[in-house]
């Protein structure tokens, strides 16, 4: 009875006030979900040397969702995102392969993949934030262009990285695997980003792109930069894969890219621009990870597991939209 | 010497002018009105000011310079701001950002969320008391209501702190208490010599706060006059102008049979987003027209009659029986049709044939499955001729068609099966003046046929000429009935701009 008494009135909406404030919270739940279904089906993979697996193989698409997230705040969409991945992947690994197996080598490779990384991004911002040209299409048309440089770098898949590069990417620092260090870093990146002008920017273009160019900001070049952030992360994706993969491949990429939207979507942020967090779409990421280890983990028959994949997805967006529309009505 | 100086702004979209001879000349330190009808060029002549509309030509002097306003970023530096009709606001994002999304705090590389906090809290103490429930710094916009949003806006206008404010219609959702506020705010930046645009279609608020008043008319700036040498009559008559003051009389036969007609359309206390308490009864073969300034309910009580937009309170008698709008098929099966002036978005169907573009409403009032060309054909002829409709062949694709001929189609559609009240919402907007002619024909033929018709016009000698009563609407209500011979343009723009 005292406790009735001394619990204070819930304010209404305030469930509501709370997922608003942090959209991710649902793919926070299903998430945490997958996870112990996980567990229940294979305890190994909860394990540390399990989450290290999980993460080191699917860190490529967190990234990506990641920037993939930063266009679709301002109403954009990348669909070359898998194709900078794919051309920054063969870029590295080719530039690696000219200047031998050292540190030196494999930094200046990573200063190149950025740099091609952030091209492609200010490409794509030209074509749709100068051009005006539909987003969806001209990232489209040059997804094709990306992976038609990658495939003249590099007709073949199977030039192997350096060992520098792999064994970096799966070894450990200070007795703690690398991937993690790198999720740390990602995690600082990611706080710092959220508080820059751009993230706000991109956010109130996506909102009202009308709105936003009558109060003055410059919408051309926020658009831009959006593109250009999301084509700096689709470098560093290329560079985890290029870890997990130990190779060079023309294709790797291509299929990442609607995976990217996906995740985006399941991380709780419009499509349509405007509203969500990059923290969803790397859990919106890990999800889709998730469904995967777990459809093999329960023992589906190969020929079946697409299709349960693609079951598990449809579920767990329709679980995330319920769930958000459940705490916001 | 002036504030700001504005000679011969000129625009035009494609084939409309929007402004042909805007003239304005603004002093520090006064609240200067704009005044115009509908689609006078207030809202043209602001924008072309905050540079988010590009002169065909024109001079701006600001200070005794002039200058070229390139864009709304250009018009900030130059110092101008400008409260949008139609807001600019991210709805997504809290109150707070958006008063300073402009010009954003900053620390080093990352925004200065307490600076911002600070900044946006001063504009929003400024209206501190009637805000209302629910306004908070950290609010979504999207969760305010449309007054607080407007205050948002106003907030975010203020917080340019510019020495040039424009507002265009800050008031339209704002109750008493808040435009009273409003009102002490403009006064203080008064007299710290801020020069200030305000549009209001309230006559009583003009008059409150306003020194200099401009009047607009088709267009051009018509006079100017300080607010203290005029009254309300008189703005009015400006923006009249020399027209005949009475409107060129509608046929009266059928005012006339008024009483003994039956009533086809009967409203009662209808409420839904944007309109309330709206009551009128339509008699067969009357012609009922809605008047007032753009936006004021009237293509929402028309929408929510077709079902197509909300209803929350009220009833409506449909030929004697009960209707109840639930959505647009319900509302045609029970005899209701309805064009609206945006073809593009509610009327045609695009990339198809001609034919598929008459025929809809015919299959859909007949539970049609299947039908043969050449029946259709058949049927659609008298339909289309009635409005002397010029096209190639059924089986051409209505792009072909100018749109003063896709509108004429999109009405024939609904003139296979007579529906009992037809319901037009602007349907002119943007088709020349021989179709124009042809359609208003047709509408007084169907009216003495004995078809009940409720029209919205945002031209008012339209409105005028055609209808055998009008309504005026003014903030979702409507304010003033005109019949007979009450029907003028000076009773209609006094009526639009009365208090609410």
């Amino acid at each position: 009875m005292v406790d009735a008494v001394a619990k204070p009135p819930r304010e209404p909406g305030s469930v509501k006030r709370f997922i608003e404030r942090y959209p991710f919270l649902p793919a926070l739940a299903i998430m945490l979900l997958l996870l112990a279904l996980n567990g229940i089906w294979q305890p190994r993979s909860v394990s540390l040397v399990g989450i290290t697996g999980l993460v080191k193989t699917y860190m490529a698409l967190m990234l990506l969702a990641v920037a993939q997230t930063y266009v679709v705040y301002a109403g954009d969409i990348d669909l070359s995102a898998g194709a900078i991945v794919s051309l920054v992947n063969v870029v590295i690994v080719a530039a690696m392969a000219a200047m031998g197996d050292s540190g030196f080598s494999v930094i200046a490779a990573m200063a190149i993949g950025l740099g091609v990384g952030l091209a492609c991004g200010l490409v794509n911002g030209v074509v749709v934030a100068t051009f005006r040209l539909q987003a969806i299409v001209a990232t489209f048309a040059t997804s094709i262009f990306f992976t038609g440089l990658a495939l003249w770098i590099m007709p073949v898949a199977g030039t192997p990285a350096p060992a520098t590069f792999w064994r970096a990417y799966g070894g450990r620092i200070l007795e703690i695997p690398f991937v993690f260090w790198a999720a740390a870093v990602l995690a600082l990146i990611l706080y710092l980003l959220a508080r820059t002008r751009l993230a706000l920017q991109l956010l109130a273009v996506g909102d009202d792109a009308q709105g936003a160019y009558q109060s003055g900001l410059p919408v051309t070049a926020i658009r831009m930069r959006g593109y250009a952030l999301c084509g700096l992360f689709a470098a560093l994706a290329a560079f985890c894969v290029t870890g997990d993969t130990a190779s060079g491949d023309p294709l790797v990429g291509g299929k990442m890219t609607l995976f990217s939207v996906a995740a985006v979507v399941l991380g709780g942020s419009a499509l349509a621009g405007g509203y969500g967090t990059v923290v969803g779409s790397v859990f919106g990421a890990l999800i889709i990870g998730l469904i995967n280890s777990l459809v093999y983990f329960v023992g589906t028959p190969s020929e079946w597991q697409n299709l349960v994949q693609g079951l598990a997805i449809l579920v767990a967006l329709m679980a995330g939209i319920l769930v958000g529309r459940r705490a916001r009505s | 010497m002036a504030k700001l100086k504005i000679s011969g702004a000129r625009k035009a979209y494609g084939a409309t002018m929007a402004l042909s001879r805007g003239d304005l000349e603004l002093q520090a330190g006064e609240v200067h009105v704009l005044i115009g009808s509908n689609g006078s060029g207030k809202s043209t002549l602001c924008k072309i000011v905050a540079g988010s509309v590009k002169p065909d030509s024109g001079d701006v002097v600001l200070d005794g310079k002039a200058v070229t306003v390139e864009g709304p970023r250009a018009a900030k530096a130059l110092g101008i701001g400008i409260f949008y009709q139609e807001l600019s606001l991210a709805a997504r994002r809290t109150v707070e950002e958006n008063i300073c999304l402009p010009d954003l705090s900053m620390n080093g590389p990352f925004v200065d969320r307490t600076a911002l906090s600070e900044r946006a809290g001063r504009y929003i103490a400024l209206f501190e008391g009637v805000a209302g429930e629910g306004f908070a710094a950290d609010a979504r916009v999207d969760a305010l209501r449309a007054d607080q949003r407007q205050l948002v806006e106003i907030m975010k206008a203020l917080a340019t702190e510019a020495p040039v404010l424009i507002f265009d219609e800050p008031t339209s959702a704002l109750d008493r208490a808040q435009v009273d506020r409003f009102f002490e705010i403009l006064r203080r930046l008064k007299t710290e010599g801020r020069a200030m645009v305000f549009i209001s279609h309230r006559m009583d608020e003009i008059f409150a706060i306003g020194d200099r008043v401009t009047v607009l008319r088709d267009g051009r700036t018509v006079g100017s006059s300080r607010i203290a040498d005029t009254s309300p009559q008189e703005v009015v008559r400006m923006m009249v102008g020399e027209e005949p003051s009475l409107a060129a009389a509608a046929p009266q036969a059928s005012v006339a049979n008024e009483a003994k007609r039956p009533l086809a359309l009967s409203v009662s206390a209808l409420a839904g987003p944007g309109f309330t308490d709206v009551a009128f009864d339509v008699r067969q073969g009357e012609i009922l027209g809605l008047g007032g300034l753009h936006g004021q309910g009237q293509s929402a009580v028309l929408r929510a009659l077709f079902g197509a937009a909300p209803v929350t309170a009220g009833s409506v008698t449909l030929d004697g029986a009960a209707y109840r709008p639930a959505n647009p098929r319900a509302a045609i099966r029970a005899g209701l049709a309805y064009v609206s002036g945006d073809r593009g978005r509610d009327g045609v169907i695009h990339g198809r044939t001609i034919l598929e573009n008459v025929t809809p409403i015919h299959f859909l009032r007949n539970g049609l499955k299947l039908a043969s060309p050449s029946a259709l054909r058949a049927k659609a002829t008298p339909a289309v001729d009635a409005l002397k409709t010029k096209f190639a062949g059924f089986s051409h694709p209505i792009g072909s068609l100018s749109g003063g001929n896709q509108q004429k189609i999109v009405i024939a559609r609904w003139l296979i099966d007579r529906p009992g009240v037809l319901l037009l919402d602007d349907p002119t907007k943007g088709i020349d003046l021989s179709a124009k002619a042809d359609l208003f024909a047709l509408v007084r033929k169907l009216a003495a046929e004995g078809m009940a018709i409720v029209l919205y016009s945002s031209e008012d000698a339209e409105l005028l000429a055609n209808s055998d009563r009008i309504l005026v609407f003014n903030g979702g209500r409507i304010r003033r009935s005109l019949q007979g011979a009450e029907r003028t343009r000076f009773n209609l723009y006094e009526a639009a701009y009365e208090a609410a």
